[in-house]
């Protein structure tokens, strides 16, 4: 097995280096299929760079295990639960048509006319985002417009390290914009109880009901704590189950690729602020166990809000960060006719998180 | 036990554990030699520190230098304060852990057998100190020790304080005081790029090519480092001689090449020059000011430095970043952080 295993690598090993001194020798081949043959390459073997200035050793993380951590964070905070939920043919083709169009597609074509940037991983973070906040039942080509849209943008800001807000969360607004009846029905009801081996490919007949932020919003009744924990009421595909999420994301933060003052203070400050309005307002404001479980808010708080590149980089700030998403959070849904403010929220605070950034650093060095 | 002054820094002797070889191995060499001499102070000293605590794996370890003597190193110490450094208070620093040696100290502290026993104060003070990267840098050390706020950069002896190497106890006692030859140093040689790690005696004045020749592996390439693979410097001529100040030599595999499933064999990579991953843009992570023993935000500097406005990183407190390389240890994105650090530090 061993001895199997050794071969095959010599002799991957040996095409790939054939490959490379062949597009490295032929300028035409290396300018349209360079970048590509890097990026395969890339996630098959390490780098040959060593290092060329003290230290001479470095740590074994690097960024790609810094965005598989995220993806595999996300396949088993939502995919799978989504995956009992409504069943395997709603989850994974919307999945292969995000990546397709996202990666397969734009990135590569990207790389190809405009070749500044690898392809790299987080092209699939984002991908893997844009099914998580539509309903269960978004068409497919819609899946594919807004992972077309998320790339685009974050292709063209420059990909990781220079993105200004979340490019998912920019995606879904503009298919909010140029959708608005689409992103906001099609709230399929999840199976729920012992699976069985059609549910776990189809789910349960498509029956729709309003999420439970709409129907607090119109009838002022909240659904049962323990159902929206554990995912067996309507939402988005991936916010459902709040429980997996949670601990996804907890690891997350153990980790330390996802930090974790965002998510306690982003998740505090929507606790406390709900709390005092409705102490002020009564019933019109939810009650501030309900504003947690419902919605994207555990979703968004875990994994959209500790995007690194589109916070602050100080500590502090991130912890302005995470209240002002809060209490635009709480705003938005208690006092105006749209149920859900998260993305209004995180994309706001994205754009100030420059200024939050500077004044922070302000106040620490010269004062 | 000592407060501890700053929570940060990283264990490196966890992650890169080394272990030497029980016998010491001296290194035949005829050539000239260099005469062994201490440059005494001309400031006068209050404090002496002398550091029993490495925290570098491939620092040499104390075992090396107390040779299970621990009362004659501490009296050769004395002797060499009461002869050298009158009136001044000495301050001996061991690992947190080591609970023998921490033992032997305090029995000496409170003995009768000393050679000279403190009339009015006590002057031999000991201190513990975790093994952790970078707290015996000297801004770190003086500060946990003393309380003291010292730059980086400065000669400790503006402040009366002087660091002792512990080989330098035993240099100072010998050639001075005993007037016997002393012309060998201990030398600890280890790394990935050699078949054992040894502590070898040399005589300073010897190429490093002579003492590897039989210990380095021939079977893969290599590089050689003086003093520290985090803030040290790369040997680029084996002619290059050993001197009196030479700390330790580093050998570690180059690994200039592709690894295929390099996920599945972080083992191999591991304690090589391999960079470990790609070079890429600063991802905010905060990687390396949790890793900060001085509580800076080095990522600032590289974003200064990125937009081109090395003068501007000068706004965030550089002057006190004691370049020990933690940040580009242990930065996602393979940064030079300490390259740049050194830069922006020109441009005063």
């Amino acid at each position: 097995m061993k001895k199997t295993f050794k071969n095959i690598e010599t002799i991957l090993n040996k095409s790939l280096n054939g490959i490379e001194t062949f597009i490295q020798s032929h300028p035409k081949v290396n300018f349209l299929f360079g970048a590509l043959f890097e990026a395969t390459d890339g996630l098959i073997r390490s780098t040959k760079d060593t290092a060329k200035n003290p230290p001479y050793i470095r740590r074994g993380m690097d960024a790609k295990q810094y965005m598989g951590g995220i993806l595999t964070a996300l396949f088993f905070g939502w995919v799978v639960p989504a995956i009992y939920f409504y069943g395997f043919m709603c989850v994974v083709p919307k999945l292969i048509v995000s990546f397709v169009v996202g990666v397969f597609i734009i990135d590569v074509i990207w790389v190809i006319l405009a070749r500044e940037e690898r392809i790299n991983e987080g092209g699939f973070v984002t991908c893997l985002f844009i099914p998580a906040f539509l309903p269960p039942q978004a068409p497919l080509w819609l899946i594919g417009v807004g992972a077309g849209i998320s790339i685009l943008f974050r292709n063209i800001l420059g990909g990781v390290g220079h993105n200004l807000v979340n490019p998912a969360l920019f995606g879904r607004l503009l298919l909010t914009i140029c959708f608005p009846t689409m992103v906001v029905s099609g709230w399929q009801e999840p199976s729920t109880g012992i699976p069985t081996i059609k549910s776990l490919m189809y789910g349960v007949d498509a029956v729709t009901h309003a999420t439970p932020l709409m129907a607090f919003k119109e009838t002022g009744k909240t659904a049962s704590f323990l159902s929206l924990m554990f995912g067996a009421n309507t939402g988005s595909l991936g916010e459902t189950c709040r429980i997996a999420l949670i601990i996804t994301g907890i690891w997350l933060c153990v980790k330390r690729i996802a930090n974790w003052r965002i998510p306690v203070a982003y998740l505090g400050s929507v606790f406390v602020l709900s709390a005092i309005f409705s102490l002020m307002v009564g019933k019109t404001a939810a009650p501030p166990i309900f504003q947690l479980l419902s919605g994207g808010l555990i979703f968004a708080a875990f994994f959209m809000a500790t995007d690194p590149i589109t916070t602050t980089y100080s500590q502090a700030g991130k912890w302005i960060f995470g209240i002002g998403c809060g209490l635009i959070t709480v705003v938005i849904r208690n006092f105006t006719s749209i149920p859900e403010g998260i993305m209004y929220a995180i994309l706001l605070m994205n754009l100030l998180s420059v200024p939050i950034q500077t004044i922070i650093l302000k106040i620490k060095y010269r004062t | 036990m000592t407060k501890k002054a700053y929570k940060k820094g990283f264990n490196l002797i966890e992650t890169y554990p080394v272990k030497f070889a029980k016998t010491i191995v001296f290194v035949k060499h005829n050539g000239p030699a260099v005469n062994y001499s201490f440059s005494f102070p001309d400031k006068k000293v209050e404090h002496i520190i002398v550091n029993l605590c490495p925290t570098e794996p491939w620092a040499l370890p104390n075992r090396a230098i107390l040779r299970n003597r621990t009362h004659d190193f501490l009296n050769k110490l004395e002797t060499v304060r009461e002869e050298y450094f009158p009136d001044s208070h000495c301050h001996v620093v061991v690992n947190h852990q080591e609970s023998n040696l921490i033992n032997e100290l305090n029995q000496y502290k409170a003995g009768t057998d000393r050679i000279y026993p403190s009339t009015k104060e006590e002057y031999l003070h000991l201190h513990t100190m975790e093994p952790v990267y970078p707290y015996d840098a000297p801004v770190l050390i003086v500060k946990n020790i003393l309380g003291l706020d010292i730059a980086f950069g400065q000669n400790t002896i503006e402040h009366s304080i002087l660091l002792l190497d512990p080989q330098d106890v035993t240099g100072i006692f010998e050639h001075y005081i005993k007037k016997s030859e002393f012309n060998t140093r201990l030398i600890p040689i280890s790394g990935t790029g050699l078949k054992d790690n040894k502590i070898l005696k040399v005589k300073p004045g010897t190429p490093i090519k002579s003492m590897l020749e039989l210990y380095v592996r021939t079977d893969i390439k290599y590089r050689v480092f003086l003093d520290g693979l985090l803030n040290g410097t790369e040997v680029k001529d084996l002619n290059q001689k050993i001197n009196w100040s030479t700390k330790n030599i580093v050998v570690i595999e180059e690994r200039d090449y592709k690894t295929p499933f390099h996920y599945i064999r972080t083992k191999e990579l591991h304690f090589t020059t391999s960079l470990m991953g790609e070079l890429r843009c600063c991802v905010y992570c905060n990687f390396c000011d949790d890793i900060c023993p001085v509580n800076l935000e080095p990522a600032l500097y590289w974003h200064c430095y990125d937009r081109g406005e090395k003068h501007k990183a000068h706004l965030y407190a550089l002057e006190k970043c004691i370049e020990c390389g933690l940040c580009s240890f242990t930065c996602p994105s393979k940064l030079e952080l300490l390259q740049v650090i050194r830069e922006c530090k020109l441009l005063k």
